[in-house]
């Protein structure tokens, strides 16, 4: 009963990052390319079995399906030295091939065309498993496939498999530079709904913020989506070590998760990682220790998650929670002394409504792959400035929405057939009732938030855009 | 003799006296030189022969025999050999007078016997000595001459003719006289008394008393005063040497029984040994209390040459080694072993070189054993000791507590020249031996051994070791226990993979292996729900196989896991299987000797608290499970009214937030067992794993774990009520789980009615949701309009809010007071789960007390 983990990769964005994800992982437990496991990986301690599962022929495959409408990643990767890594039969592409088209309701659509497809794969996958724990999505929240039948997915799986704990890592756009997707705020809004909805736990990884920590911190001038799906590979290796390397806590996935969403709307975390090394990146060796690594973890240029807030409002931001995994050979009696320190200066604000603190786990390194750092740590944690990023998704929303641009191409599915842009509505208003329910976590009063004028919250009714920041309502 | 060779000898003879007289050879006027001189060259020129026949063979036959009859076979061999060769040269410049040659040789062997008793008497014997100026008496040369000749025969006693009108001689044989009139009993029968006394006979007149307890003459002898106090002081040497003598044969007599021991019998030869040489002091003496002090007179009525105030000089020595003795003796009279020769020991500090010298002597006979037991305890781990001597006692114990108790140090046995820290190492490294040997079933020590006894330069035979070289000892035994201790640790460690059990230990006991214990709480949770009587243990082994299998643990060594058992306490009635469920693991022979009972039950206890914590963990999780964000709870109610959707929603939060204090709690006290009671007790434990040298401090070190481990789990006596405020805290929050999954069961079947509702709305048959009523009367709900739904939703809903609230409340005062009680405990380390639990001020800021 290992609680397997399915990771379903969704998309070209959701393929891209879900591959780096398996070579790290593949890297850490000393399998092969091939999935065989290597001669010198016989330093046991280590959990394969929650995130692979072993063929007849003693090939460590991954418990993963890899989705997309358009063949151009998935056959990237089938030609790549990765290709018999996976099973064959765990790929989907679609027949015509032609993609969403950058469009979240020709990607849902489509989704619906081919649930039954998709589902047998997962049935499959689910009966392979003891005890499945939950699934995985890896997509980008502005494309056309992750966003939209990554949302008809999490739909679907809620309903079929309620029990189960989902999670996603959902990659929000570069919102710094033009995208060449002008639709990209329509299609992050429909799908935040369904994240917020249908859900347990949403990784924002927010692609401006790599960016930023690609130039500023690795130092590369124009740093390519390999060098940023390398952060994210070592952020999603990084979050599951507790689950490959069994402890004394937090060991499956419910444990690590529930402690850090105590509220349930409030499931999207923000990464932290420290220190950071791009592949084949002559790193300068930095001193570790658990203090260090633990307060860069906190220094808001190691979160990738771009801060939209303005200082007062930043002022406010509190966290609702914060789980540190720190890696390596580490002096448990150090923690204690770290955790006084972060107090003593007050390095962080936490809720006020209900007691918190920073919770550390120590996790093992992997014996096979070598790093130049003693230490290394990832941070999770909720905070609610979370919502800024989602005001932000808003008012970009809002802008093209008012222009009424680009409607026409979703009118052309079921979904907004007759002009029906109510799901648009209603996505608005929950992701507004979600910054809301952040907001109100900044204050002590937060457990009679709504109790008074609860219509806000309650979709469908009320004036949402009541409580709404002027700025992002207009 | 022609003239040439008269001449030559005239000046040899000069030369000769001159260097006898040690005189300035230029002095020859000197009147001494000239008498000597001339006396010389009479003797010379004399006819005088000796009795014996000239014959060369004969005379070297009697030396060789002399020589053989000496022990001295090798010089007999020497001298016969080289007589050969002597005899053997002739020609020009060869000895002519061969037999004369050693004719002179012998006598002057003999003379210089004599010499020596001469010297060593002088001093009883005054005025005797050879006197130059006596031999100016020119008249007297001859008769000297001879006197001389036969005084040497007369074993040394040079007696020289005085004259018979010397005052001083004439005035002591007045006094002799006169001592003879008044005595009854002459001194030389005196004498010989005392030397019978002196041997534990009695003699003629003195005999023993025992009213006085002591030899004394007998009242009828009339003797003056002085001389009765005399004999009466010369026979305490008498009185003591009953006293040794009768313990030595008492002794001896019981040398078959127990209770003298090998110690007892090394003493008993020592003291034995001595009296031998007594013995012979006394036959000398007796000897020469036959002899008469000669006198020159021809009376020849003179006293003996031992008067009873020689023999009190003669006496002084033996007197003070008897007392001595007799002193020992009388200490040891009931002491045994070690004991005895400790007590022994005592008296050895003494400034007196005499006294010192002899006891050492002394000691060494005795110790001899006693370091033997030593020696072979040490290198052997052999217990020689029938007798019960040695400080070292053991006991037939079983294997397991062979460490603990098989040996102890008998502190009574223990010399005094053998210190306490000694002797607990002498005891260890003998202890190690056995140990290796009963529980380890190992063989490698007695190479260590044989090591040991190479590095400390001292052999492995036996005696090679005696008082005196404590020094020797001590470096035998540190070198045997380091070496030992070592070999002992090295087995431990290696054959036994201690550090391993104690990892396995922590991993299953302690619960450090998460993944299998979750599954283990998964599977056999529904199993302990049940009655406590009703649980099979077989099959809570099979689950414990199961999780085993399905985790981790199953890359573990089989050895260890093994030896991981399901233990079912014994149950009372009512208890659950969650009050009776716990795991042991088997330490077995020999590591039992560190895991043992009493250790293993404390596990036990720690084991039992852990697992409370993790299910109450669980439980949580579980929780959360229900209400996790994207269940259907979380969902919009769209289709419900109001008000009730504002109860749900406060009902909602109000569980959420109970939720997330409790499990703050509990996940925060899991990170403080994690990190600052199990983690660092490793830590510390396993750096004095590695700092340990013997078996002891490995015992301490772990034991110091353990202890840590206890207190700070607040299982130590000193926390009790904190400990039990936390377990009605932990069952507080089971209680919260129930009534969670209540409310989560109404939500998920109100929501199903709205659905149902608004799925046929149009249908007026709505439901009653209240949950009774659905297994009961699964149609009474059909019959309840929308109306009855939200009303019974909302009544619902309230009521579980206000349970909720109550339990919240609850739970506050009781945190409270746990958290109150934190800061006034008295370890430290309950400072940092204040600390962890308060980490943003949350506590102290809604209490702000003290």
């Amino acid at each position: 009963m290992p609680r397997e983990i399915i990771t379903l990769q969704v998309g070209q964005c959701g393929n891209q990052i879900g591959m780096e994800f398996w070579k790290q992982l593949c890297l850490e437990h000393g399998i092969s390319k091939e999935g065989i496991l290597e001669d010198f990986a016989t330093q046991g301690g280590d959990r394969k079995d929650v995130f692979f599962y072993q063929a007849d022929d003693q090939h460590y495959i991954p418990r993963a399906l890899l989705i997309d409408l358009e063949p151009r990643v998935i056959n990237g990767i089938q030609n790549s030295e990765y290709r018999n890594l996976y099973n064959h039969e765990n790929i989907f592409v679609s027949d015509h091939g032609g993609g969403a088209g950058n469009n979240w309701a020709s990607g849902y659509h489509q989704g619906k065309g081919v649930e039954e497809d998709i589902m047998d794969m997962i049935d499959r996958e689910a009966d392979g498993s003891d005890s499945l724990e939950g699934f995985v999505l890896c997509h980008s929240i502005a494309g056309g496939t992750g966003s939209g039948m990554g949302s008809y997915l999490l739909e679907t799986l809620n309903d079929r498999y309620s029990k189960k704990l989902v999670q996603t890592y959902s990659v929000f756009p570069n919102q710094m530079e033009t995208s060449d997707v002008v639709v990209q705020p329509y299609n992050s809004l429909l799908t935040l709904k369904r994240l917020t909805l249908n859900a347990d736990c949403v990784v924002v990884l927010d692609n401006t913020a790599l960016n930023r920590i690609a130039v500023e911190r690795l130092h590369l001038q124009n740093p390519t989506f390999t060098q940023t799906n390398s952060l994210v590979s070592t952020v999603m290796s990084a979050s599951t070590t507790t689950l490959r390397y069994p402890g004394y806590m937090n060991n499956d996935l419910v444990g690590l998760l529930a402690s850090l969403i105590p509220t349930p709307r409030c499931h999207f975390l923000m990464t932290g990682y420290t220190p950071l090394t791009v592949e084949r990146q002559a790193n300068v060796i930095r001193k570790t220790t658990v203090l260090d690594v633990m307060r860069r973890l906190l220094q808001t240029k190691n979160i990738m998650v771009s801060s939209y807030a303005r200082t007062k409002e930043a002022s406010q931001a509190k966290y609702i929670s914060i789980l540190n995994i720190i890696q390596g050979e580490v002096d448990p009696t150090q923690v204690h002394e770290s955790l006084q320190r972060i107090r003593e200066r007050k390095l962080v604000n936490f809720i006020e409504w209900g007691p918190a603190s920073i919770q550390v786990a120590l996790s093992r390194k992997s014996p096979y792959v070598q790093t130049a750092h003693r230490v290394s740590g990832l941070m999770l944690a909720s905070h609610t400035s979370i919502r800024h990023l989602f005001s932000k998704c808003l008012s970009q929303y809002e802008k093209l929405r008012k222009k009424q641009a680009f409607l026409d191409n979703y009118r052309k599915f079921p979904m907004f057939a007759d002009n029906d842009l109510s799901e648009f509505d209603e996505s608005r208003d929950i992701i507004e009732s979600l910054v809301d329910e952040y907001k109100a976590c900044e204050s002590p009063d937060y457990i009679k938030w709504g109790m008074e004028d609860p219509e806000h919250i309650l979709t469908g009714e009320g004036n949402a855009t009541g409580t709404v920041d002027p700025k992002l309502a207009v | 003799m022609d003239e040439e060779e008269q001449t030559k000898l005239i000046d040899l003879l000069r030369e000769l006296v001159v260097r006898l007289l040690s005189q300035n050879p230029q002095d020859t006027t000197n009147p001494n030189f000239q008498n000597s001189f001339r006396y010389a060259l009479r003797i010379l020129s004399s006819r005088l022969t000796p009795s014996i026949a000239p014959d060369a063979a004969a005379i070297a036959e009697s030396i060789k025999r002399r020589l053989a009859t000496q022990g001295n076979s090798s010089d007999a061999l020497t001298f016969s050999d080289l007589f050969t060769k002597f005899s053997s040269k002739t020609g020009p410049g060869s000895v002519n007078n061969k037999w004369a040659v050693l004719y002179l040789l012998k006598i002057i062997s003999d003379d210089r016997k004599s010499v020596k008793n001469v010297i060593s008497s002088s001093n009883l014997l005054p005025n005797l000595g050879l006197n130059e100026s006596e031999l100016s008496n020119g008249s007297r040369v001859l008769n000297g001459k001879e006197d001389k000749k036969m005084s040497w025969r007369n074993n040394g006693v040079l007696l020289v003719n005085k004259d018979p009108e010397n005052l001083r001689d004439v005035a002591f044989r007045e006094y002799v006289n006169l001592v003879k009139e008044e005595n009854e009993v002459s001194e030389e029968v005196l004498v010989r008394d005392v030397l019978y006394c002196c041997q534990g006979i009695d003699g003629k007149y003195a005999k023993f008393d025992a009213t006085v307890d002591g030899y004394v003459l007998s009242d009828l002898v009339k003797v003056p005063r002085a001389t009765r106090v005399m004999v009466r002081k010369l026979c305490e040497l008498g009185w003591l040497f009953r006293k040794v003598k009768s313990y030595i044969s008492e002794s001896m007599d019981r040398f078959p029984a127990e209770d003298v021991g090998t110690v007892g019998q090394a003493f008993c030869a020592a003291l034995q040994d001595e009296l031998t040489e007594y013995y012979k002091l006394l036959a000398v003496l007796e000897a020469q209390a036959m002899n008469p002090i000669p006198l020159v007179s021809e009376s020849a009525n003179s006293g003996n040459y031992l008067s009873l105030r020689r023999l009190s000089v003669w006496f002084a020595e033996p007197m003070v080694k008897m007392r001595l003795m007799a002193v020992l003796v009388d200490k040891c009279k009931v002491l045994r072993g070690g004991a005895m020769a400790g007590a022994i020991h005592l008296h050895a500090q003494h400034g007196d070189q005499l006294v010192h010298e002899f006891m050492k002597r002394l000691l060494r006979r005795v110790c001899s054993p006693l370091f033997e037991m030593v020696r072979s305890w040490v290198l052997e781990g052999e217990l020689e000791d029938i007798y019960a001597e040695f400080f070292v006692v053991g006991q037939p114990v079983k294997a397991e507590s062979l460490w603990r108790e098989g040996y102890r140090l008998h502190s009574g046995m223990l010399p005094s020249f053998i210190s306490q820290s000694l002797a607990q190492r002498i005891l260890r490294t003998g202890k190690s031996i056995n140990f290796l040997r009963v529980c380890c079933d190992d063989r490698g020590w007695a190479d260590a051994g044989m090591e040991a006894a190479t590095a400390a330069g001292t052999t492995t035979r036996r005696g090679g070791l005696g008082y005196g070289e404590t020094d020797a000892l001590e470096s035998l035994v540190i070198e045997a226990a380091k070496r030992i201790d070592k070999h002992l640790l090295d087995v431990i460690y290696n054959r036994y993979k201690f550090k391993e059990h104690c990892l396995a230990i922590k991993r299953y006991l302690l619960l450090g292996q998460g993944d299998f214990v979750q599954y283990l709480m998964d599977i056999v949770g529904p199993e302990l729900s049940e009655p406590a009587n009703t649980i099979s243990s077989f099959k809570l082994a099979g689950l414990l196989e199961t999780a085993i299998r399905s985790s981790n643990a199953q890359y573990d060594d089989p050895d260890i896991l093994d030896r991981l058992r399901v233990k079912l306490m014994p149950h009372g009635t009512g208890d659950r299987g969650w009050d009776v469920f716990s795991l042991e693991y088997d330490a077995r022979v020999p590591l039992d000797t560190l895991f043992t009972e009493s250790v293993m039950a404390r596990y036990l206890r720690i084991f039992n608290f852990l697992w409370k914590l993790r299910r109450v963990e669980h439980a949580l999780i579980g929780a959360w499970k229900t209400m996790k964000p994207n269940c259907i709870t979380s969902h919009s109610f769209t289709k419900l009214q109001h008000a009730v959707k504002l109860q749900l929603l406060s009902t909602l939060r109000r569980c959420q937030v109970l939720w997330n204090e409790m499990n703050h709690f509990v996940t925060n006290l899991q990170y403080y067992i994690m990190f600052e009671v199990l983690e660092v007790s490793w830590s510390h434990f396993s750096n004095e794993m590695e700092a340990a040298k013997d078996l002891d401090d490995l015992l301490a070190a772990h034991e110091k774990y353990l202890h840590s481990i206890f207190e700070k789990s607040l299982l130590g006596e000193r926390s009790q009520s904190l400990y039990k405020s936390l377990f009605v805290l932990f069952d507080l929050i089971l209680r919260f789980r129930s009534h969670a999954d209540r409310l989560y069961e109404g939500i998920h079947e109100l929501q199903a009615r709205t659905m149902e509702s608004s799925l046929s709305s149009r249908d007026k048959n709505k439901s009653s949701r209240q949950k009774n009523d659905k297994y009961t009367e699964p149609g009474s709900w059909l019959s309840d309009g929308r109306k009855a739904v939200t009303q019974r939703a909302g009544e619902f809903l309230r009521n579980m809010e206000q349970e909720l609230d109550a339990l919240a409340k609850e739970y506050t005062s009781l945190l409270e007071g746990f958290l109150a009680q934190l800061p006034v405990q008295q370890h430290v380390d309950l400072k940092f789960l204040l600390f962890r639990l308060d980490f943003t001020e949350f506590y102290s800021r809604l209490h702000p007390i003290v």
